[in-house]
């Protein structure tokens, strides 16, 4: 029996997505699939082109194959949190003006529109931060700035979120809570989450849908089933063992996200 | 030709100093005014996108497109900005599809552009004492129309910072979180870089192609040294900006001064950073 997932269509479809740089191949032939509604999590070693995939979606490179993106008949609003942001720490700019910027039309020297600044302490209190409204960008520590990202993320009100390397500095009381949070979100609002790692235990745990990815594409369905042996020692080239995807990172044994409650079985 | 008599006369009222009673030390004042607020807000966003060298590129443009102008026998006042104008849009056009670095193309069409005056120039030894008022800028000599053009590009340029200054601060601080952000980063940064080179070339007959640089970039640093916010920075920027070409046109007309008009903005200026700094230092020894 198939799961739900597959019966739904696609939010995101990667047909024959190539990139080449300098003559080396990066992506090659990688045709896959973010179901819609989905946490996708595309897994693989450093250098699999893990993150050149997400950049192709972007449309921050160049490839050759193609990309469709299901809005419903209108472009898709894409949500990114990049893996490092690089910024000039020294630009004056609070977390207020940076939630507000790209949805403000007046400009920033006549102050933030109160419904702005409302909305900017709703998404910030989504992901626990609330109290950084009004802390400088550059003063941010590395998982501060995640949570800022991802609230940045969440106030475009995206179809499709899309996460690199997202427990990567994350200090959301342990990475548990940052995949628990983006599953309840994710189940509240509809979203298709499509995510990048490495860290198979935290990001198996919560996906409904893996990508194995080394330059190719070597594996794609539900974690259970795609997680297996031999999937993971073709992708990261040795023997990893049989990935448990319902695993705890680190020492935890006890999930509160509702994915969890409502598949007991798994 | 509009008569500017009134306006000029506006600002003598306003400002009644003696050395302003002169029409060409109103005219001077006139063009500062105009000028120095659009100094200040693009010097903003060329501080955030790091293009200082950029603008230093622009205005080592105007030696050639002075000499271009004097070749062609064309009025070089608009043969300097129209090459400007096309050095810029040639630089981002090259930044954005090359893999060289920023700003080894700007250093590729930096030389190209001061070794092709040079050679125009070296061709006629008569042309140099033109170029000599560029080199130093002369803000004393400006005439109606130049401020007529500048009070186009004032409107122009204000208009386009009101509309799009979120989005530049947006791009400034990542591009590729911009574009996500459904953003259109090629427009706004050719714009941009248009504009800029308008403003550089312009801001070349006032203070020099020496010390253009400066006019955009001073206020802004020091207006990051006491801004918190980027609405502040904005502000901050006006204020320094806007002092500093008031009081260094003032003090350059001192009896005891007699300083070159430009110049003198420019120190008025780096005094404000040198407090900047000062005010920078003195927040981060305060206990949080």
């Amino acid at each position: 029996m198939f799961p739900a997932y597959q019966l739904v269509e696609a939010a995101v479809r990667f047909e024959e997505v190539t990139v080449e740089r300098g003559g080396i191949s990066i992506l090659d032939r990688v045709t896959a699939t973010a179901p819609k509604g989905s946490s996708t999590a595309i897994i693989g070693p450093n250098g699999a082109g893990k993150t050149t995939l997400l950049l192709a979606l972007l449309g921050e490179i160049s490839y050759q194959g193609r990309i469709h993106l299901n809005g419903n008949g209108r472009a898709p609003r894409i949500g990114y949190v990049p893996q490092r942001l690089t910024f000039d720490r020294g630009m004056p700019l609070t977390v207020a003006e940076f939630l507000a910027m790209g949805f403000q039309k007046k400009p920033l020297w006549f102050g933030i529109d109160t419904t702005l600044q409302r909305r900017a302490r709703e998404a910030l209190a989504l992901v626990r931060a609330e109290h950084l409204a009004d802390r400088a960008v550059g003063a941010l520590s590395g998982g501060e700035l995640q949570r800022v990202l991802l609230a940045l993320a969440l106030r475009q009100e995206p179809d499709l979120l899309v996460l690199d390397e997202p427990s990567a500095g994350v200090d959301f009381q342990g990475e548990l809570i940052f995949c628990e949070l983006l599953d309840d979100l994710r189940r509240d609002r509809g979203f298709t989450l499509l995510m990048v790692s490495h860290d198979l235990a935290t990001v198996t745990h919560h996906a409904t849908h893996v990508i194995c990815l080394n330059r190719k594409v070597a594996a794609e369905g539900p974690p259970r089933q795609t997680l297996t042996d031999d999937n993971l020692t073709a992708i990261f080239g040795m023997h990893m063992g049989l990935v448990n995807s319902r695993s705890m990172p680190g020492d935890r044994t006890v999930c509160s996200a509702s994915c969890c409650q409502e598949r007991p079985d798994a | 030709m509009p008569d500017l008599s009134p306006f000029y006369g506006l600002l003598a009222a306003l400002l009644p100093f003696d050395c302003l009673q002169a029409r060409f030390m109103q005219q001077a004042l006139a063009g500062l005014l105009l000028l120095a607020p659009m100094t200040a807000v693009m010097g903003i966003i060329v501080v955030n996108f790091r293009m200082s060298f950029f603008a230093d590129a622009i205005s080592h443009s105007a030696f050639a497109g002075v000499a271009l102008g004097l070749l062609l026998a064309l009025d070089p006042e608009w043969t300097m900005p129209a090459f400007g104008l096309l050095v810029g849009v040639g630089i981002m056009a090259m930044q954005r599809s090359s893999r060289l670095s920023s700003d080894t193309v700007i250093g590729v069409f930096f030389s190209a552009m001061v070794a092709f005056g040079l050679a125009i120039v070296s061709r006629d030894r008569s042309l140099a004492r033109d170029l000599q008022r560029f080199l130093y800028g002369d803000i004393l000599t400006i005439g109606d129309g130049q401020i007529l053009a500048l009070m186009g590009l004032f409107l122009t340029l204000m208009t386009f910072q009101a509309l799009s200054y979120n989005h530049l601060l947006y791009i400034g601080l990542n591009p590729a979180l911009a574009r996500a952000h459904r953003v259109r980063v090629a427009v706004q940064q050719y714009m941009f870089t248009g504009l800029l080179a308008l403003i550089v070339m312009f801001a070349v007959q006032a203070v020099g192609v020496l010390l253009v640089t400066a006019l955009l970039i001073v206020p802004a640093a020091a207006a990051r040294n006491f801004a918190r916010s980027a609405g502040s920075m904005f502000w901050w920027s006006l204020l320094i900006s806007l002092s500093s070409a008031v009081a260094g046109l003032l003090l350059s007309a001192q009896d005891w001064a007699r300083t070159a008009t430009g110049a003198t903005v420019i120190l008025v200026a780096c005094g404000w950073f040198g407090v900047s700094m000062a005010a920078a230092g003195l927040r981060r020894e305060q206990p949080v």
